[in-house]
């Protein structure tokens, strides 16, 4: 049975997902402030805390020239306080539903949806304080604190990721703008599958990944470029489409970032160019160029 | 995860051509959402002394809701200046020149000052209700549950179904320029409709309901999309039928993924017009 193809009457309904939407939560509402005001609060809290009690003891002269310091300590309190609680409230999240793989409804009443709005919800806000900042380490630092398989030897800091899901090699770089989806909305469906990044992969800027994308090591998924979902990227090859990416060329800058690069003695021997003279007459000599016209 | 934040490219705020003049209006708004902001703390600093515990209990809380103040008393001022603005002239789709002469583009430039700063302060904070809020004061039709957050969106000329997802870096637009003119038309978008990442949704634009815009695509000045279909590329085409609202598709979509998917055909279909293929539908037309 073609489960792609499900005959409708007469016609044939085409099933196959080879385009992307996007991945932002298409039904919002107005609870989602109950989960941001006590966050916000207890972080907020810790800071003013921690300001209040030991400013206290400082003369006043010292605490007004240090404050820029003050206010840099402050904020990192406060993101850094955001980060914990958040992660305190996933983990009871993910304690009354797990967060799994699939293909689910995305209407009001299901229950994998439901904790995948709140789950998007929450992470978003630990997201925006630390991408606020300047600094790409902390950013780093918060998408491995969520949930999101990613070291320091890849940066990520310019581009969109989803709330999880995601796996990352080592020494990866994500362009500006670029979007890595591991969920999905189509109509009624919502569609959650883990996305794969290969080592040394490189993903251009403004580049969408779609769920379910596996990306081989040395791969570059260049800029503009889409994925379908489900794709495999093949290893050491340069993508290119701005509505799906289909192969272009194999990447021959992987084989010179190797760290051990052969060099064959062939290429290194010099060549001579040698005119072989032939030893006959001077009136002769047309004929020997002319022999192949006979 | 939001696009002001995770995302940085591309504009969050209407669009709006660099004009001297109207730096008064934009002052004049930030000025009185910050002098809210600052009678508040002024107001509560009275604790400090009496009770300071509660002081510093509350304090966070009181940040917060400083910055709903300051937003939403620069939403109305704003929503003042513009009735004001809109009595004197009103709002007119249609072609205009862009020149100081013309009084559409004039007034345009003036409306999109205008909203420029409380779009701004709302769109920066990650709750996702507080554009829908903003576009509403607006006077643009939209519910509740669409999220129109990640996006950027213009302002007027715009109406909202329900349940609208626009994805991450997507461009809504109701006004462009073009060399010399300025184009202004009615965008509509219906119940359901998806419009997919970093997609361009040109002045004029018509998405029915239960429709798909596809990713990286972009429709024409213009374009009049039909109810529930897929549309692809730029410019956007018929792709194929939207048929994720029907029921029971779960085993159907899970079973993608053994599947290599051939989308190359498809494309080139849309976009290319390939010799051998044109032989062939002139012969069976001529049979």
């Amino acid at each position: 049975m073609i489960l792609s193809e499900k005959t409708n009457g007469d016609d044939k309904v085409d099933y196959t997902i080879d385009f992307v939407t996007s991945s932002v939560v298409n039904k919002i509402s107005i609870k989602f402030i109950f989960l941001y005001i006590p966050i916000l609060w207890v972080a907020g809290y810790m800071a003013v805390a921690v300001f209040f009690d030991v400013s206290r003891y400082i003369p006043w002269y010292i605490n007004m020239l240090f404050f820029p310091i003050w206010l840099f300590i402050l904020y990192f309190i406060f993101i850094f306080g955001i980060a914990i609680i958040s992660k305190a409230f996933l983990l009871m999240i993910n304690m009354i539903h797990k967060p799994k793989e699939g293909v689910f409804k995305a209407i009001k009443g299901d229950q994998d949806f439901e904790f995948w709005r709140l789950r998007v919800e929450l992470k978003k806000l630990v997201f925006w304080v630390m991408n606020n900042g300047p600094l790409p380490w902390v950013v780093m630092w918060g998408f491995r604190w969520m949930g999101i398989q990613v070291d320091f030897s890849s940066h990520m800091q310019d581009a969109w990721s989803d709330e999880g899901f995601i796996e990352f090699g080592r020494n990866i770089t994500i362009g500006q703008g670029a979007v890595i989806m591991s969920s999905m909305v189509i109509g009624q469906y919502l569609i959650i599958k883990k996305v794969i990044l290969g080592d040394h992969s490189l993903v251009g800027g403004v580049a969408k990944i779609a769920p379910g994308t596996v990306i081989g090591k040395e791969a570059v998924v260049g800029a503009f470029t889409t994925t379908i979902p489900n794709q495999e990227i093949e290893p050491a090859w340069i993508y290119f489409g701005p509505q799906f990416a289909h192969k272009l060329k194999p990447n021959k800058y992987a084989e010179q970032r190797r760290d051990v690069i052969i060099q064959k003695d062939v290429d290194k021997e010099i060549k001579y160019e040698v005119q072989q003279e032939v030893n006959i007459d001077e009136d002769k000599k047309d004929l020997l160029n002319n022999k192949g016209d006979e | 995860m939001s696009t002001p934040a995770s995302l940085k490219v591309g504009p969050h705020t209407t669009l709006v051509l660099v004009k001297k003049r109207y730096l008064i209006f934009y002052v004049f708004l930030i000025w009185i959402s910050l002098f809210s902001i600052q009678f508040e703390f002024w107001w509560f600093w009275g604790l400090y002394n009496e009770k300071f515990i509660h002081f510093v209990l509350f304090l966070p809380l009181l940040l917060f809701v400083m910055y709903f103040s300051g937003i939403l008393v620069s939403l109305i001022f704003a929503k003042i200046l513009l009735v004001i603005v809109n009595l004197i002239h009103k709002p007119q789709e249609g072609v205009f020149l862009r020149d100081r002469s013309d009084r559409n583009y004039r007034y345009w430039s003036l409306r999109s000052v205008i909203k420029k700063w409380p779009l701004w302060i709302s769109h920066k904070f990650p709750f996702p209700f507080m554009d829908n809020i903003c576009l509403k004061v607006f006077g643009v039709k939209t519910k509740f549950s669409s999220s129109l957050f990640e996006g950027f969106i213009d302002t007027e000329f715009i109406e909202f179904g329900k349940n609208i997802a626009i994805g991450q870096g997507a461009i809504v637009q109701s006004a462009i320029i073009i060399g010399n003119l300025l184009i202004i038309r009615k965008t509509i978008i219906e119940d359901n409709v998806v419009i997919g990442v970093h997609s361009v949704v040109m002045p004029g634009s018509h998405l029915r309901e239960n429709s798909i815009l596809a990713g990286n695509s972009l429709t024409t000045v213009g374009f009049q999309g039909e109810k529930g279909w897929v549309y692809i590329g730029a410019p956007a085409k018929k792709f194929k039928k939207n048929v994720f609202f029907e029921e029971d598709l779960e085993e159907i979509i899970e079973n993608q993924a053994q599947k290599e998917i051939k989308i190359d055909l498809k494309v080139e279909d849309l976009y290319t017009m390939r010799k051998d293929k044109e032989g062939k539908n002139e012969n069976s037309d001529n049979h």
